[in-house]
């Protein structure tokens, strides 16, 4: 693992941040940054958790990713106190979780997660008063949430007659019912069509925006990419991956795409000498691996006098290129075989 | 156990209120026990027929016959309307009928529709004797009749010990087992089955993110057993009020001891039982383990209920009962019968209420502990002592 977790580092965003310079990711919490500090968690032989830290800034839509069985359940289920860890901390706001601090959370589980025979709005108003809203606040909140989520006309319908979409949704408006501060939704867009992960987005980006401090588990790294500011992605319960997406899409290897016009086999590669590798051609677009980005402006050169440059650009990484490249295998590969006890709780 | 510990927990109690109280099915289960109460009220005055008249026939109009009747049914209690019949075919129509219920052949027979297999057939009996005794003073000189018939012609019957308890208590006794089993059964397999809903639904996995186990647990036991009080109270109110109305000798004269032994174990009982079941939920990660997860907490029950019958029936009872009313899985439903039958005394029902009352909070406490640690595990059915063994 020695190996994994020195990439980490090298993946870490640089401590200071694009608009502010203020130190973003700070080690000492304050206002609405979860923290997570050296999480553990063994199910018997199983290494749920493994040294398990990273934090979580407030007002992101912050991706927490890797393959089925990776350990986020359980991190996600630890966050909001629902299992136990054997060792390490979470604080939220610089403070541990306690009972007052855990009102303030949304939690999302990863299946169903709701009385299938109660009614949504009834169902909505009884989990807004578990967080503590009155009885009168708690009749505006679901039906506000109910409004916002499409659910307005399904108030008096029983969950389980429900399609399995809308009560995807009914399980976000409970989760959202509260305003809570921070938001664990755990793998929020499996199950969903299209238009419900159009929706769910939205409702996500929106509440980041309001200041929330938000993590979101997924297994489809790709699928979430676009969605998330940053993201911490973990493999065998320890973070392989962290950072902004726009860092880690750039980290790495460099690559460039280049197209010299007409020339469909890419000849024009040969007379880079030793200044790039070809990784590969398609349809005339060579895709190179360079050293340094100073190197691109002179392969640039060497093209333009082979011909007419029609694309020119750095390819971006994809997430499940980051995880390919630090643990050597495929996101997919290890999910599709691993639907693993680990995220079950065995009794010891 | 702050004021908000509370309002959370009663929040939960509350939903189960409403959850339950608007299933059709625990409206029909509290109509069908209501209806129940009430023809167990009703239906025994009707068949005695309270003090309904004894309707004799005789064949052929002779006076001494006529006074027969009239003494046997003073000696039974019964008014007598005696019937004049012309002859043995029209008494058997009538008999056959039901419009006389027996008829003096001259003072040869007492002819009936049909003889009781216990020999006995109550005013018909007692009528037989009277008739046969004046045939056999026809026979006698009239001075020795007279002496005869100065003297009791029957004997006063004394036992030996006092008179056990009223059949009202006894009666009592019996229905506070039969709701005991009822109740417990149906409200445990209840929240067996609702724990493992919540737990397999991973509901549990939201509500405890805010509450802690033992509220969820207190919630649910709460908010069943005010429905269970519910139930009892309109099963007992029309029990009292339709035995009253029809004047059921077993709603009257019922002790007041019998009876609030009879409360004091069924809310026992229920706290130690419905824990339990709570706990017995708490183990299972499919809807479809409850019934097994609740059988062991069954068989006790169903034990204690059915041993009750080889009391409430007889004068005597049994060690095996007497023992069993000291033990807390079963003291709940045997102890009322045993102070219904008056076969406890004072200490002994101190005693095993001691017990029952440490057990239950025992019992609150362990469920408590097992409810807490079983309720987020799954992956499959757990069992009491393996989730006791482990950590938290």
């Amino acid at each position: 693992m020695a190996g994994s977790v020195a990439k980490v580092n090298q993946v870490r965003p640089p401590a200071v941040d694009a608009d502010g310079g203020t130190e973003r990711w700070r080690v000492d919490g304050r206002d609405g940054e979860l923290e997570l500090t050296g999480l553990q968690r063994r199910f018997g032989d199983v290494v749920a958790l493994d040294n398990l830290s990273f934090s979580v800034p407030p007002g992101e839509v912050f991706g927490f990713l890797g393959p089925n069985g990776a350990g986020k359940t359980t991190a996600m289920r630890a966050i909001v106190g629902v299992t136990a860890l054997d060792g390490g901390e979470v604080r939220w706001g610089g403070q541990p979780i306690d009972s007052a601090a855990r009102r303030r959370i949304g939690y999302m589980p990863e299946e169903r997660g709701l009385y299938a025979s109660m009614k949504v709005g009834e169902q909505l108003e009884y989990l807004a008063r578990l967080h503590g809203l009155s009885a009168a606040q708690a009749r505006t909140a679901a039906a506000h949430w109910s409004g916002r989520l499409g659910l307005a006309d399904k108030q008096q319908a029983k969950v389980e007659s429900l399609s399995l979409g809308n009560q995807q949704r009914v399980q976000l408006a409970a989760a959202l019912v509260h305003e809570p501060d921070l938001l664990v939704l755990d793998e929020p867009f499996s199950g969903l069509d299209p238009v419900g992960v159009d929706a769910m987005s939205e409702v996500l980006a929106d509440r980041a925006a309001a200041g929330v401090t938000m993590l979101f588990s997924s297994h489809q790294l790709d699928l979430v990419e676009h969605l998330c500011t940053s993201v911490a992605i973990i493999h065998k319960g320890a973070l392989v991956a962290y950072g902004t997406v726009d860092e880690l899409a750039r980290g790495g290897q460099l690559r460039i795409a280049v197209r010299v016009s007409g020339d469909e086999q890419a000849q024009w590669t040969s007379r880079l000498g030793g200044l790039a590798s070809v990784d590969h051609v398609s349809r005339g677009t060579a895709t190179l691996s360079l050293d340094r980005v100073e190197d691109a402006q002179r392969v640039l050169d060497i093209a333009r006098q082979s011909g007419p440059v029609e694309q020119f650009g750095f390819e971006r990484r994809r997430l499940s290129q980051v995880f390919r490249d630090v643990v050597g295998a495929n996101v997919e590969d290890i999910g599709s075989k691993a639907d693993t006890p680990a995220t079950k709780e065995p009794v010891r | 156990m702050t004021r908000q510990w509370w309002t959370l927990t009663w929040l939960v109690a509350r939903r189960e209120i409403m959850d339950r109280g608007r299933a059709k099915s625990f409206w029909v289960a509290t109509v069908l026990l209501v209806v129940a109460v009430a023809a167990a009220a009703v239906i025994p005055a009707l068949l005695k027929g309270g003090p309904s008249t004894a309707r004799i026939g005789i064949i052929g109009n002779t006076p001494s016959l006529t006074a027969a009747a009239r003494e046997a049914g003073k000696i039974t209690g019964t008014p007598v309307a005696v019937v004049t019949l012309p002859d043995a075919s029209a008494a058997a129509a009538r008999l056959q009928s039901g419009t006389v219920d027996a008829v003096l052949v001259g003072s040869k027979e007492v002819l009936v529709k049909q003889v009781s297999v216990f020999g006995s057939n109550g005013i018909a009996t007692t009528l037989s004797q009277i008739v046969g005794l004046e045939k056999l003073f026809a026979q006698l000189p009239p001075s020795a009749v007279q002496q005869a018939i100065s003297q009791h012609t029957t004997l006063p019957v004394r036992g030996l010990k006092p008179p056990g308890r009223s059949a009202a208590d006894r009666f009592t006794g019996l229905a506070v087992a039969i709701l005991m089993y009822i109740i417990l059964l149906t409200y445990g397999v209840r929240i067996t089955i609702g724990v493992g809903e919540e737990k397999a639904s991973r509901v549990v996995e939201v509500l405890l993110s805010t509450l802690r186990p033992v509220q969820l647990l207190a919630g649910k036991v709460i908010g069943m057993g005010l429905l269970a009080i519910g139930q009892i109270f309109a099963i007992v109110a029309t029990y009292l009020i339709l035995g009253h109305a029809v004047g059921a000798t077993a709603v009257r004269g019922a002790s007041t001891n019998v009876v609030l032994a009879g409360a004091l174990w069924l809310l026992l009982g229920y706290a130690f039982y419905c824990t339990a079941f709570a706990a017995a939920g708490a183990l299972i990660s499919r809807q479809s383990d409850a019934y097994n997860a609740a059988l062991p907490l069954q068989i006790p029950l169903i034990l204690a209920y059915v041993l009750t019958y080889t009391v409430i029936y007889s004068t005597s009872v049994n060690s095996l009962f007497h023992v069993l009313a000291f033990i807390p899985f079963t003291a709940p439903v045997d102890m009322p019968v045993l102070v219904a039958v008056g076969a406890a005394s004072g200490w002994q029902i101190a005693v095993s209420a001691v017990i029952t009352i440490v057990s239950t909070v025992a019992m609150a406490r362990l469920a408590g502990v097992i409810y807490g640690r079983a309720i987020l595990r799954t992956g499959g059915r757990l069992k009491a002592r393996q989730v006791l063994r482990s950590a938290a």
